[in-house]
């Protein structure tokens, strides 16, 4: 059930869009193209950060640095009931879409992305954000100093979803 | 902060590559490295492209201002002093609108335009409890459809990409809810006692 509302979202909104240009006026589809056009220019601009992060993750696992540093934190994680290779990625979330980005992948590629791995990421990855980086810039850009709450309560949420994450996905796909 | 990131990662890398003797295959990890990028780049370039187009038509119908109009009284309850004194009340709205559709390029404009409004309204260096708020929600968002992480998973080769939407639904939504309450409970916390 779950499976078919999921994969029923995307041709849903198609569906949609599809009606919107039939029945609206003529310069509706050209703001399609235009904000499709928009999208191939931040795809592409994504490359260059993704490029520079994606060989530094590599060189993470092929040190040997993301192994040590899973195992050490491996008791801790498993009390929690979540496997230890999603320390690298609970570690880049919150600071860059483009590191944990590039986390994430590795993750699919390695665990395959199907594996119980990969499907929890998946769920961290949609239901969170880059917390540290989205404060500092709503912040600074208007010159606030002294942000309060603001950076305890959104990694405390991010601690609560991270956890909901783990304990759904083995709910749902046990 | 990228900038940071990328430097920690690869010295740390090159220092525990030395003290395990791992040196050597470093190289190909930063061969392989980038020639994943332009794979990953590739794989997103379509979806970002079509979903860029059905994002911009959705707002040139209006569908996200209805939208606004539906969240309105919700917020209103999220960010009581906005709404009193109107000051970021619009961009609020619009910024949760956009955030709750996935478009995060075009939220974080709005949101900081809110900031401002709200920042003026105080003439104040330290975050309002509604300013606070907008900032943690901004991080916790609610996502219709995860167009990005379909679209890797699919890359990747999944049998069923879309399995994850209902659990990001789940899990994005007590997000949310949890943002808010936090924000309400701790909020008494750390405001500045009148002199």
């Amino acid at each position: 059930m779950t499976e078919i509302l999921s994969a029923s979202v995307l041709p849903a909104i198609l569906f949609l869009t599809g009606l919107i240009v039939l029945f609206s006026d003529r310069r509706a589809f050209d703001s399609f193209l235009s904000g499709a056009s928009d999208g191939v220019r931040s795809a592409v601009g994504l490359l260059p950060s993704l490029c520079a992060l994606i060989v530094a993750v590599e060189m993470l696992f092929a040190s040997g640095f993301a192994d040590f540093a899973a195992e050490a934190l491996a008791p801790a994680f498993g009390a929690l009931g979540m496997p230890p290779e999603l320390l690298p990625l609970l570690v880049t979330r919150p600071i860059s879409g483009s590191a944990s980005t590039a986390v994430y992948t590795g993750l699919l590629e390695k665990y395959g992305p199907d594996s119980m791995t990969a499907l929890i990421a998946s769920v961290i990855m949609g239901s969170s954000d880059t917390a540290i980086y989205v404060i500092s810039v709503y912040f600074s850009s208007v010159g606030i100093g002294r942000t309060r709450h603001a950076l305890a309560a959104s990694l405390l949420t991010m601690l609560v979803t991270i956890a909901l994450s783990a304990f759904l996905c083995k709910l749902f796909f046990n | 902060m990228l900038g940071k990131s990328f430097a920690a990662m690869v010295t740390i890398s090159f220092v525990f590559a030395l003290v395990n003797g791992r040196v050597a295959s470093l190289s190909g990890a930063i061969l392989d490295g980038a020639s994943k990028a332009v794979d990953l780049s590739v794989s997103l370039l379509g979806i970002m492209c079509l979903w860029g187009g059905i994002m911009s038509l959705l707002t040139y119908s209006g569908i996200i201002k209805q939208l606004s109009r539906i969240l309105r009284p919700v917020l209103r309850f999220v960010f009581p002093d906005a709404f009193e004194t109107g000051e970021g009340e619009e961009e609020i709205v619009a910024c949760v609108s956009a955030n709750a559709l996935g478009l995060g390029n075009a939220a974080t404009p709005l949101a900081v335009t809110a900031m401002k409004k709200m920042r003026e309204a105080s003439g104040s260096d330290t975050a309002t409890d509604d300013m606070v708020m907008l900032a943690v929600l901004g991080t916790s968002s609610f996502n219709i459809f995860p167009s990005t992480l379909v679209a890797l998973r699919r890359a990747a080769g999944s049998a069923d990409p879309y399995r994850i939407v209902v659990p990001i639904w789940i899990v994005s939504a007590v997000g949310c809810v949890t943002a808010v309450i936090l924000c309400r409970v701790m909020a008494p916390l750390t405001r500045r006692r009148p002199k």
